[in-house]
């Protein structure tokens, strides 16, 4: 019976929330106004994708440790 | 070679064209959450932007679209998080919901005020499945999660809501 009455309140609440907030939010207009392409290429040219410093430190390390001990290219490529 | 295939590639041509495709879609999702439209187009672009840089992750035969408003979504939570009201809410207690018209106006205020406050997942959530009426399993598929965490969230939502409402002595009609 408790179950079945806050089921119902549950309900309730969500009924009249929705109802509440459905009147607070007017309908938004979905429509585009323009074309965005050219903010999207105005943005790809100022933040050019970079590739990230830590990357190329892994490229130098893994670099090094090849010439160090060329037996780990062997290691590596068994793995691959 | 598809197009989705030629953007996976870095092809710009190819990217153009799934923008001229998808930004009125991207955009429609997110002005739908935001509820503004300088914002909503600011995030579209965020969204084509991280779209382009993530090219090497999509996988060509996977559903663009899905993708995209997963991305532009959590660009929206996002932006929602950061613009969170900070100021304690409702401090004086606004009255029942009246005819008066500015009284009726004051209290919606109030309403979003309270909604706006909300954390940003929930009331993200919250607009869709409440506002929007949107289906549960599309919201699922947008927010990355299962119909029941939606469910939960707009459950909770309601429930801090309805507590916040009740405490202003809000009391919507």
């Amino acid at each position: 019976m408790k179950g079945l009455e806050d089921k119902y309140m549950t309900e309730h609440d969500e009924r009249q929330i929705r109802d509440a907030l459905r009147q607070s939010f007017p309908p938004v207009k979905t429509e585009l106004r323009k074309d965005l392409w050219p903010d999207v290429l105005r943005k790809l040219d100022h933040h050019p994708v970079r590739v990230p410093w830590y990357d190329w430190a892994l490229v130098g390390l893994s670099a090094a440790m090849f010439l160090a001990f060329p037996r780990l290219v062997l290691v590596f490529a068994y793995h691959l | 070679m598809d197009l989705l295939q030629r953007f996976a590639h870095g092809e710009i041509d190819a990217f153009e064209t799934l923008v001229r495709q998808f930004q009125g879609d991207i955009y429609a999702w997110t002005v739908r959450i935001v509820r503004d439209s300088g914002v909503a187009e600011d995030l579209t672009v965020e969204t084509l932007w991280r779209i382009y840089r993530a090219r090497h992750q999509f996988r060509p035969d996977g559903n663009f679209s899905a993708w995209a408003r997963q991305i532009s979504t959590n660009l929206a939570i996002d932006h929602l998080r950061r613009n969170r009201p900070e100021q304690s809410f409702l401090v004086e207690p606004a009255g029942v919901l009246q005819p008066d018209p500015l009284v009726q106006r004051e209290t919606q205020e109030r309403i979003q005020q309270a909604f706006r406050r909300l954390p940003a997942k929930l009331q993200v959530a919250a607009t869709l499945a409440l506002v929007e009426e949107l289906p549960y399993d599309e919201i699922a598929s947008a927010l990355g999660t299962s119909v029941g965490a939606v469910k939960l969230r707009v459950f909770r939502a309601v429930r801090i809501l309805r507590k916040r409402l009740s405490q202003a002595e809000v009391r919507p009609e």
